[in-house]
């Protein structure tokens, strides 16, 4: 009994395990149609080192660019901008969030 | 010559070490940063604590089997090796944020100082695992290690907000929530004096 209980129970486990998709930070996001619409990579993080960013790392993620870095009044940030206008969405610390446009 | 190797506590120990081997590789190499190293680090450090927190638990639940039997015979090592994995996950840290002002500007975002008191209590719990600390400290040795409970509610607050996502951080807890929910419910299995 006790041992079909945890048999149970380590089913149940694995179960919630092998059940959760390989999730996106997730928050922000962008429906920008079709990647090849977008702007590169390249030309966001050139934009904002112009800005006078320092950017650490950029990639997609829930559809928009996701950047790390420092903003040019010299905050270590999370950013989102939107993949087609390079329009900024979202700035957050550690969770806390610093900027959120409206509607994101 | 297996029942040599699983009796060996170095071979234990390199085992624990195993994951780092698989975590660092890749910096090594060049392909990723300090700051792609917290989660691996992060997350193995949470799990070799949730790991050994799962010991007495499962020991009520399934009675003295010899697996348990053996695994809880390393508690010590794999709390040792949690604090050893929050080390590296704290080394990155300091790697990826390259100054003292840019730590303290975020220090008391909830998802920060959460991790930072984690530490400060993982400390005594480590350094209190071995032979001569438990001889010493007697019966306030294992009240000591409860210590780990608040550590684990930290970690767990730390690892939602950092990225306000709860899923990640669940994943790994449920299970041993689980666990001490079933513990509560189920009758206790006579434990064996020495267990
Ligand atoms: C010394 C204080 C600590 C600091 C400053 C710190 C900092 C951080 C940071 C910045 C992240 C985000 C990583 C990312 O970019 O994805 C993170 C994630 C994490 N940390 Fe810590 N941490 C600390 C202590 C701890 C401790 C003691 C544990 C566990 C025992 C822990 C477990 C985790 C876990 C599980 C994650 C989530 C990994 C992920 O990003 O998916 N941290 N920590």
């Amino acid at each position: 009994m006790r041992f079909l209980s945890s048999l149970l129970l380590a089913a149940v486990a694995t179960i919630a395990f092998a059940s959760v998709p390989a999730s996106a930070t997730g928050v922000i996001k962008c429906d920008a149609g079709p990647a090849s619409g977008w702007k590169s990579q390249e030309t966001l993080t050139n934009k904002l080192t112009k800005e006078g960013w320092t950017v650490r790392k950029a990639k997609v993620d829930g559809g928009c660019y996701e950047v790390y870095g420092t903003t040019p009044e010299g905050d270590r940030v999370e950013a989102y901008f939107h993949p087609v206008t390079l329009e900024k969405l979202y700035v957050g610390r550690r969770g806390e969030v610093l900027f959120r446009k409206k509607g994101y | 010559m297996l029942r040599i190797i699983l009796n060996n506590k170095k071979a234990f120990w390199a085992l624990l070490c195993l994951p780092a081997l698989f975590i660092l590789q890749p910096y090594a190499s060049g392909d990723l940063i300090a700051m792609d190293m917290l989660h691996p680090t992060g997350e193995w450090s949470a799990r070799f604590m949730i790991a050994a927190m799962a010991l007495s638990p499962l020991l009520s639940l399934l009675g003295p089997r010899p697996t348990l039997i053996w695994l809880i015979q390393r508690r010590r090592a794999l709390g040792v090796a949690a604090f050893a994995y929050a080390v590296l996950h704290l080394v990155f840290y300091v790697i990826d944020m390259g100054n003292v002002d840019d730590m303290l500007a975020e220090f008391f975002a909830l998802g920060i100082w959460t991790g930072w008191v984690a530490m400060l209590l993982f400390v005594p719990l480590a350094l209190t695992s071995n032979d001569i600390s438990m001889r010493a400290l007697k019966a306030g040795w294992k009240r000591l290690q409860r210590m780990v409970y608040p550590v684990a509610l930290l970690v767990l607050v730390h690892w939602i907000f950092i990225h306000n996502n709860l899923v990640p951080a669940l994943v790994h807890f449920i299970p041993f929530l689980l666990l001490v929910a079933a513990r509560f419910f189920l009758p206790r299995r006579p434990i064996f004096k020495g267990a």
